[in-house]
């Protein structure tokens, strides 16, 4: 039997692409890996809430305006 | 040995490798044993140049995992123990079958279950008292040792917030 993923729709990439970096620069930053990057980007990985929070305050952004608690139900 | 280290799945490998071969020179020849040596420290060889690697894989076995990878290796790792303890099943209905010995696979199974109902308990969430009831019925006990009343577990609000199941 297969779990069910819930994913939180984000603004990583434009934020990180307003400032000019690539996911090199933000994996570095975040301490996390280039692959988790590219996950959380394409909607594929929700960070956890210590990261999500290490993201938002990244771009100096509420965690809010970064992440949409809207919820896409995605099979896993 | 350092937490992210390219050495730590290498040399795992070429210990439990070596182990085997050390069991197949009992058993079996020296010959066998040898190509048992080589075999494995050809796979530690490989496991090093994965753990090299900028991908998931070289992070899990290179021991410099993130919380997603983390997450991918314990999902991987409850799919390879469904798959194991399945052909464990598997090999010991068909050994019943043929009429011959199955403690191995029966020794598989029953390690597997255990293990992960150990695993339940140690990292599944541990069911605690309320905090209402420590501050609550215990403390208005301590008091009423105290001071000799006997109203406070009846008449305080936090005594009577917290109803175990079952009590109707």
């Amino acid at each position: 039997m297969l779990s069910t993923l819930y994913i939180m729709k984000n603004d990583v990439r434009e934020q990180r692409r307003q400032r000019g970096l690539s996911q090199i620069d933000l994996a570095a930053g975040l301490g996390v890996s280039r692959q988790t990057i590219i996950a959380i980007e394409s909607g594929k990985y929700s960070p956890s809430l210590p990261l999500a929070f290490r993201i938002a305050r990244f771009f100096n952004q509420p965690v809010e305006s970064i992440f949409d608690p809207e919820e896409e139900e995605l099979g896993a | 040995m350092p937490k992210n280290s390219r050495w730590y799945a290498p040399l795992c490998t070429l210990a439990i490798g070596s182990v085997v071969a050390g069991a197949v020179a009992i058993g079996h020849t020296w010959g066998d044993a040898l190509i048992t040596e080589v075999v494995t420290v050809v796979m530690s060889l490989v496991y090093f140049v994965v753990t090299g690697r900028d991908s998931d894989v070289g992070a899990i076995y290179g021991q410099r995992s993130d919380e997603r990878q983390q997450q991918v290796r314990a999902r991987a790792s409850r799919l390879a123990f469904v798959t194991a303890i399945s052909a464990a099943f598997v090999c010991a209905v068909i050994s019943v079958a043929l009429n011959e010995s199955y403690w191995q696979a029966d020794v598989i199974v029953t390690a597997g279950g255990v293990g992960f109902l150990f695993g339940i308990g140690l990292y599944g969430a541990h069911d605690e008292r309320p905090t209402n009831f420590d501050i609550g019925i215990m403390a208005s006990s301590a008091e009423r040792d105290h001071e000799g009343s006997s109203d406070d577990v009846s008449t305080t609000p936090d005594a009577e917030a917290y109803t175990p199941k079952g009590d109707g």
